[in-house]
């Protein structure tokens, strides 16, 4: 062995950290006094931190695709986003007539706060061959709602789509489903980002309907620190169950 | 997850684990950066993911080997780092330059500066260099798996099987690195004539 390879084991043991006492001292003298000897020595730890950030750049790309198909299973249809509008008209409406009711028991407070969610998407499509998905819808719309649960599944099968979840959850209130309703709403709420608020008022209101008023308070507690529609009823609710 | 299990999936796992560890804190850490220091979601996405490889890579490098806090603190402190030193150096609309935060962060563990030509240099110099070779050289400097781990994955006889290779490859690579440097000068060189 040379003296040029001797120097480069000798660099390469220090790096791997697998060297001796008796040459850890002369590796320490060399570095001070041997300006080759320390060129080597930095070249040697530059292509290790080359090693190094070529791998972190790998593992970088790697989480960045997770986030995108992170991302992706979040992104909702655009022909969603009117759900909103229409959650928000439909709560003000009920707020009227639900604040003339005096009736404090669960079961009656259930019945006078729970509508099922609208939707309008069916009647914005047309009839001739219609597919699973509009049926479905009409299926919704027409109080049809055993039918309409058996369809969503299905399309929920296929593909993931928050806005279905939702209707698939009220679909199995309407049908006293409430534990279905229910996991359907935690799955909405865990697992999407775009409907938490109406997952929420109505995990709240499946809470509710089978007796269990502490969960039903927590999750309107938190509904009424929010700044939208449904604040006010959750705060509604809180005072009568109280 | 308890914290041991974790930085032992760590110590032993891929890529896969870093994936679970990485959604594990994501929505959380998240929420609280673009809370805490008014990042937008596409800054704070950046900010999570250099913080999660700077943490994996410490535990990988044997720096953590018991966390006197939970994990969360620990990320939450890493963040908290990127997220004020953004916010005091860039503009608001520029991106998070993550590959900056990993050179400072490779800076402070070697105390070398690896200059933009020479990263870039070292990485064409690993893809010439092929396989096992280049898989053996990651997996030992990058990952830090232990010599009979290396032996196991890439079916060698044993572990000093495996580390002779290790040494054969290496030598491979600075020859490599050393023609790839050789270019880099010429090419300076000609740039100033």
């Amino acid at each position: 062995m040379n003296n040029s390879e001797y120097d480069i084991r000798l660099i390469e043991k220090f790096v791997d950290n697998e060297i001796s006492e008796e040459e850890l001292t002369i590796v320490n003298k060399r570095l001070l006094t041997d300006t080759d000897f320390k060129l080597l020595y930095l070249q040697e730890k530059t292509i290790i931190e080359g090693i190094r950030l070529q791998g972190l750049q790998k593992d970088l790309l790697y989480l960045k695709d997770i986030e995108k198909s992170i991302s992706a299973k979040k992104q909702t249809p655009n022909r969603f986003r009117w759900y909103y509008a229409a959650a928000a008209s439909l709560i003000c409406a009920l707020g009227v007539w639900v604040y003339q009711s005096t009736s404090q028991s669960p079961e009656k407070l259930y019945l006078a706060y729970f509508k099922p969610y609208v939707s309008i998407e069916a009647t914005t499509r047309s009839n001739i061959n219609p597919t699973e998905r509009t049926v479905a819808f009409q299926a919704y719309e027409q109080g049809d709602y055993k039918l309409a649960a058996t369809l969503f599944k299905s399309l929920l099968a296929e593909n993931k789509e928050p806005g279905i979840l939702l209707l698939l959850g009220n679909a199995n209130l309407m049908l006293d489903n409430t534990t279905e309703a229910k996991n359907n709403f935690i799955t909405l709420y865990t697992e999407f980002d775009d409907y938490d608020i109406q997952a929420k008022w109505y995990l709240g209101l499946c809470y509710l309907k089978s007796g269990d008023v502490e969960k039903a308070r927590t999750i309107w507690k938190e509904l009424g620190e929010t700044e939208i529609s449904y604040a006010i009823k959750a705060k509604e609710l809180l005072k009568k169950v109280d | 997850m308890i914290q041991n299990e974790l930085l032992s999936k760590i110590k032993n796992g891929g890529q896969a684990e870093l994936g679970l560890i990485y959604e594990e804190y994501r929505l959380e850490f998240i929420q609280w950066i673009m809370k805490e220091y008014h990042c937008s979601i596409d800054d704070s996405k950046d900010i999570y993911q250099v913080t999660i490889l700077i943490f994996y890579d410490n535990v990988r490098q044997g720096k953590l080997e018991r966390l006197v806090s939970s994990v969360k603190t620990y990320l939450y402190g890493i963040g908290k780092n990127i997220a004020l030193e953004t916010i005091r150096k860039q503009n608001k609309n520029t991106p998070i330059d993550q590959e900056k935060w990993f050179k400072e962060f490779l800076i402070d563990e070697t105390e070398i500066t690896l200059e933009e030509d020479k990263a870039q240099a070292v990485k064409n110099a690993l893809l010439k260099l092929g396989e096992p070779c280049r898989q053996l050289i990651e997996l030992f400097y990058y990952e830090r798996k232990t010599m009979e781990d290396i032996a196991t994955q890439l079916d060698y006889k044993n572990a000093e099987t495996a580390k002779n290779q290790k040494c054969k490859c290496m030598a491979r690579l600075r020859k490599i690195v050393e023609r790839e440097f050789t270019k880099l000068t010429t090419a300076i060189s000609h740039e100033q004539q």
